[in-house]
């Protein structure tokens, strides 16, 4: 029997990640959207079927995470980011047409609010 | 009778020149791996060596084993057999500078950390690992 009224395609429920818990701490509205939209693209592209995407946002998660706990700076974390930038550029050219847009997505376009909107604000809360 | 000989030989040569060049591929490629390999290993203990915390930063030490990595570099872009490596090598040279040039900036500062070195090895590795097609 349909299940009525009740989402299809409802998220799996996945255990907070210490970032996660870092960036739930965001009180700003417009700030706090922002790491939403990062949360939810890393958690897609954590659980994506190309081994290079998930390597990327995991490896992504880890860079975070040294930042915020002062392992790492942020020259060291640019660093990374644009090592890891090369590396997708080659991956995406190598991708059919179609599947192109989806992987820019998951792994440069996450780069890039990491290091726009999330890098800033976990600077800001250390 | 002598053009079935002819024939015979033609396919027998015809067939040494393809084992041959199969023989030649596969050594080519495995050397071509070594040689990659042994560049990982120049590039580990490069890091291993002055992507040290609170090392004193030794510039003329550094400059040296730089100079040392192009050329070792230079000469396997210039030598590889297996051609269809090049590019590979080119990129392989171009993590090696830009590695070189964030130890030299953060190790002249003293502002390196374990994690950093620690990050760059893995960096490394998938790197070499991807090159090799792993």
């Amino acid at each position: 029997m349909p299940s009525g009224d009740k989402k299809k395609h409802k998220k799996p429920s996945r255990k907070k990640s210490e970032l996660d818990s870092a960036l739930d701490q965001v009180g700003d509205e417009s700030a706090a959207a922002a790491m939403k939209e990062f949360q939810d693209l890393l958690g897609e592209a954590k659980g994506d079927t190309s081994e290079l995407v998930r390597q990327n946002a995991e490896e992504l998660e880890r860079y975070l995470v040294l930042l915020k706990n002062r392992e790492i700076d942020k020259e060291d974390f640019d660093y990374f980011v644009e090592s890891q930038k090369r590396d997708l550029r080659v991956f995406i050219d190598t991708q059919p047409a179609q599947a192109q847009e989806r992987a820019e997505k998951l792994t440069l376009h996450v780069l890039e609010i990491a290091a726009t909107k999330v890098v800033p604000i976990l600077i800001a809360m250390i | 009778m002598n053009s079935t000989l002819v024939s015979r030989n033609v396919l027998l040569c015809a067939a040494a020149i393809f084992i041959a060049s199969c023989g030649t591929a596969t050594f080519t490629k495995s050397g071509s791996d070594a040689t990659i390999e042994s560049l990982r290993g120049f590039q580990l203990a490069f890091i291993d060596e002055f992507a040290v915390p609170g090392k004193k930063f030794n510039a003329a030490a550094f400059n040296a084993k730089v100079n040392e990595g192009n050329a070792r570099f230079q000469q396997a872009i210039a030598n590889d057999k297996f051609t269809a490596r090049r590019p590979v090598f080119v990129d392989l040279k171009a993590v090696f500078d830009a590695d070189a040039a964030h130890i030299k900036s953060k190790a002249s500062r003293g502002k390196v950390t374990p994690a950093l070195a620690s990050e760059m090895k893995k960096n490394v590795n998938k790197t070499y690992d991807h090159a090799l097609g792993r």
